[in-house]
């Protein structure tokens, strides 16, 4: 047996809103405990195709998609998958925070709970580990039981990423995580995404070029629904084999 | 057309295979249920359509349909008899119209004073005010109307008698002021802040603002809460059938206000009890339920498509094709004439009742002088006009409402006691109490929500979080539309037609409350499907994303933020089902009744029917109906009450939701 060094192989991917195709003919392979980044202009479909490793695109009621996406040596698009397992398994941080109006243990017990664990200091273990990873617990410990919504927008961010944890997922998927928070919280995000890559796989989506070369290990690179080049970070952005991924990188257009 | 590529993989480990699926059972039997739900929207009123064809179809095909419609003499009892509807069409229609007049400049001024002139604090007081409008039962309209308003007519303008048109052109514009008040004011307040700081902006005063940018861009909105009124007048049953006279002639002239008129909706509350079943004169009760379904249907689809046009104009949908549905600038003139053209007409019609017509037409041209040298005026002088009469036209509102609330409560009040609570009724009801009135109303509205409840929270579940647009919403969403414009005395010639004769239930409790359960089940279904859209979508991707089946995030997630809408909504319905009369008219409620003891195959005494028997039927009862009204009246407020409670506090935790951002 070959040993497994793809978290994630996506092939053929094509994906349509309706009539129109906004994703055309991607394929990518994501490695294992390791940070990729998708960049590119907005509108690109960057975050349309991340939204589709852990099928989010199935709660877009015209989004069709062709595709296979092999994870663990199966794929997600399969006819019979469940969907509710890949989920699991593949974790997912929105663009804006969205904590749910409950306190801040109910937010990361919630997933647990959710997957059947009842007793409450098998809980109580995992709201701690979860929010000790996401470098979250020493600001929260003495109000876990406060409403999360009073949290900062970056507090209320890394508690998403400790809800995400929470249900032990081999891989997280990240929709421009950063965008709605300011320098400092991005920095602590920056932080725990090289922490995280520790244990998991890691998938980041951001418009932030600087960002995607401070923190990812390999890049892709896409326009008009087109993945227009993938492959190691530092290769991309200092000797990019396409002329369009150089002209973005150099900032003359996006 | 994408194709599924299948897996080519064998799994290794079962257990943790993504391919097999474990939920999929109970989610798929949820999902049929919710759908089950859904569509029993689309059964009832198709129940309803085809019962009242069923049972008027042989008037329409005895008289034939020309005859019936425009046969100029309604005489059921008569030798030889006549049916033709045409007074009562024609009846229906001037009532109706009197009432636009009425309501549709004193709402306008209304929703302009709630959403742009009243300061902060006044505003959250008057909304609920002008709310509880449309909370007090039409029979407690009816009642008012006269003990009160026809008497005070016959009085002032020296007539023989004081029910009439005029009467009930009043009480049915006060009726239809909540609607057109509320939906415009929805209007007004949804015309983006940036229109208006850029008039500002460019040095326009409030009043320009108001009349130039901010009512221009609600006109579509503003239509359709005319048009909606117009449909609530149309149907409305008890209050008219109390104050018009009921003589089913035209006025002649045409302009006499003062002739008694009848109703359709008032001809089928007063007639349909007292007529053999399954004769000619039954089934033309039942022809004139299909024509004032028809009337209604038209209007609803005509307001349903206003309502579009403002959602299209302000939320255009970015990612289907935009309708170019903006209201053209010509059409846009016409609208703005039309309504200054009624607003005049309903300021000369007003005076016409105070005065007589020189002064009428006097005042008229004097209006009309003084619109002119207004225009000359400068716009600091225009505006304080504007606004004095705005303003006067909102207090006239709340003149209007504290009237009612003070005649009944200072007259109601003595009569209001413990005993008058606790103790059956004597002396054919003068005396005595109203238990088992009270008791009965309990037990339909219980029912009542029992059955709409769970059947329209379900059913909007599924329409928001599970149905994908297309054309089974649309057939599902254009029921409930139907349902909720459906007169409310349609509703009780349905359940009589259905529960009470053909399914041979008989006049029993579990018909009215199942009557009543149909009516208020477009309520709770749009209440709940609002609360459940204002769940922000991020919240249910957030649950899915850690691998929470779709039933579980709407359980844990979506719900609880949902409640205190959806109890609102639940709570306005309970408001609803507790006074209104039409429904139970001839399927639930008897007059007398001994025992309380909750049998559901008995009738009931229900409170609104109670106060529409003491009114018409049993002279010398004046302190008993005072007292029954009170008793409706309070229990309506502090249903009221508690559902602007529950609302305000919703705001706050909302606002505190989004705000922490």
């Amino acid at each position: 047996m070959k040993k497994k060094k793809y978290a994630l192989e996506c092939k053929n991917l094509n994906l349509w809103y309706g009539e129109n195709q906004a994703l055309y003919d991607i394929s990518m392979k994501v490695i294992k405990n390791k940070v990729t980044a998708l960049i590119g202009p907005s509108g690109c479909g960057k975050s349309t195709l991340i939204r589709c490793f852990n099928r989010m695109n199935d709660t877009i009621d015209e989004c069709k998609v062709d595709a296979e996406l092999i994870f663990n040596n199966e794929n997600i698009y399969s006819s019979n998958a469940d969907v509710v397992k890949i989920r699991r398994k593949i974790g997912m941080v929105f663009q804006k925070p969205n904590p749910f109006p409950k306190s801040i243990y109910e937010n990361i017990a919630y997933g647990p709970r959710t997957h059947g664990e009842r007793k409450k200091e098998k809980l109580d273990k995992i709201v701690k580990k979860s929010l000790e990873a996401a470098a979250l617990w020493d600001e929260v410990k003495d109000r876990l039981q406060k409403s999360a919504m009073g949290l900062s927008g970056g507090q209320q961010q890394r508690l998403c990423i400790a809800r995400a944890l929470a249900v032990e997922p081999d891989m997280i998927l990240m929709d421009e995580p950063c965008s709605a928070l300011d320098p400092i919280a991005t920095t602590k995000i920056e932080d725990l995404i090289d922490e995280l890559k520790k244990d998991y796989t890691v998938v980041i989506v951001t418009h932030n070029m600087q960002q995607a070369a401070r923190i990812s290990d390999y890049t892709g690179f896409m326009y008009l629904g087109k993945l227009i080049e993938f492959g190691e970070t530092r290769k991309i952005f200092e000797n990019p084999d396409e002329e369009l991924t150089e002209k973005y990188i150099m900032g003359r257009f996006g | 057309m994408p194709k599924r590529n299948s897996s080519r993989i064998k799994n290794k480990e079962l257990h943790d295979s993504i391919l097999v699926k474990k939920n999929s059972i109970s989610e798929f039997i949820i999902e049929k249920l919710l759908f089950i739900a859904a569509v029993s929207s689309v059964v009832i009123i198709f129940f309803i359509i085809f019962f009242l064809l069923r049972e008027g179809f042989r008037a329409f095909e005895l008289l034939g349909i020309f005859n019936f419609v425009f046969g100029p003499e309604w005489v059921p009892v008569g030798t030889p008899e006549r049916f033709g509807a045409f007074p009562l069409i024609v009846g229906t229609l001037l009532v109706t119209v009197g009432a636009m007049i009425f309501s549709i400049p004193l709402g306008i001024a209304g929703a302009i004073f709630i959403s742009e002139i009243a300061p902060f604090k006044l505003k959250s007081i008057l909304k609920p005010t002008f709310e509880l409008l449309a909370g007090i039962p039409s029979v407690v309209y009816g009642f008012f109307g006269l003990v009160i308003l026809t008497d005070w007519l016959r009085v002032t303008f020296n007539q023989p008698s004081g029910d009439s048109w005029l009467a009930g052109s009043i009480i049915l514009g006060i009726m239809a002021l909540p609607t057109i008040i509320s939906v415009s004011e929805d209007a007004i307040a949804s015309v983006p802040k940036e229109f208006k700081e850029a008039s500002y902006g460019i040095g326009a005063t409030k009043w320009q603002t108001i009349s130039k940018v901010v009512v221009p861009a609600a006109i579509s909105g503003i239509t359709a809460s005319i048009i909606l009124g117009m449909g609530r007048a149309i149907g409305e049953t008890m209050a008219v059938l109390m104050v018009t006279g009921n003589a089913p002639i035209i006025p002649s002239p045409i302009t006499n206000v003062f002739s008694p008129i009848r109703t359709i909706t008032g001809t089928l509350g007063i007639e349909m009890a007292e007529t053999p079943v399954g004769s000619i004169h039954y089934s033309s009760l039942f022809g004139l339920a299909v024509i004032l379904f028809a009337m209604v249907l038209i209007i609803n689809i005509v307001a349903g498509r206003a309502m579009t046009k403002i959602k299209e104009i302000h939320h255009p949908s970015s990612r289907k094709k935009r309708f170019s549905f903006k209201i053209s600038e010509s059409q846009n003139r016409v609208i703005k004439y039309a309504i200054l053209i009624a607003f005049l007409l309903g300021l000369a019609f007003e005076m016409y009742i105070w005065f007589n017509l020189t002064y009428s037409i006097a005042m008229l041209g004097m209006i009309i002088l003084t619109y002119i040298i207004l225009k000359k005026l400068s716009a600091n002088y225009t505006q304080k006009i504007a606004f004095t009469i705005i303003t006067l036209s909102a207090a006239l509102i709340i003149f209007i409402l504290a009237i009612i609330l003070f005649d009944i409560t200072s007259k109601g009040l003595p009569t209001l006691s413990w005993s008058f609570l606790t103790q059956y009724p004597s002396d054919i009801g003068r005396a005595g109490g109203i238990f088992p009135a009270i008791v009965g109303t309990l037990y339909l509205v219980a029912g009542a929500i029992a059955f709409a409840l769970p059947l329209g929270v379900l059913g909007s579940i599924y329409l928001t979080e599970y149905a994908k647009e297309g054309k089974t919403t649309k057939i599902i969403r254009a029921a409930v539309d139907n349902l909720n414009g459906t007169p409310s005395i349609v509703f009780g010639l349905f359940g009589f037609a259905f529960l009470v004769l053909y399914l041979n239930i008989g006049i029993s409790l579990i018909a009215g409350q199942l009557t009543l359960g149909f009516m208020i089940l477009p309520t709770i279904i749009r209440t709940t499907e609002e609360a459940l859209r204002s769940v922000p979508r991020s919240l249910r991707e957030g649950s899915l994303a850690i691998g929470a089946t779709k039933w579980r995030t709407i359980q844990k997630i979506v719900l609880p933020p949902a409640l205190p809408g959806i109890i609102t909504g639940t709570v306005l319905s309970i408001g609803r089902a507790v006074g209104e009369t039409a429904p139970i008219l001839f399927t639930a409620a008897v007059f007398s009744k001994r025992s309380i003891t909750p049998s559901l195959f008995e009738p009931v005494m229900a409170l609104p029917y109670h106060l529409y028997v003491l009114t018409t039927n049993v002279p010398g009862s004046r302190e008993a109906s005072y007292g029954t009204a009170l008793v409706l009246l309070i229990m309506v407020i502090i249903l009221y009450a508690i559902a602007t409670l529950v609302r305000l506090k919703y705001w706050k935790t909302a606002r505190m939701g989004s705000g922490s951002l």
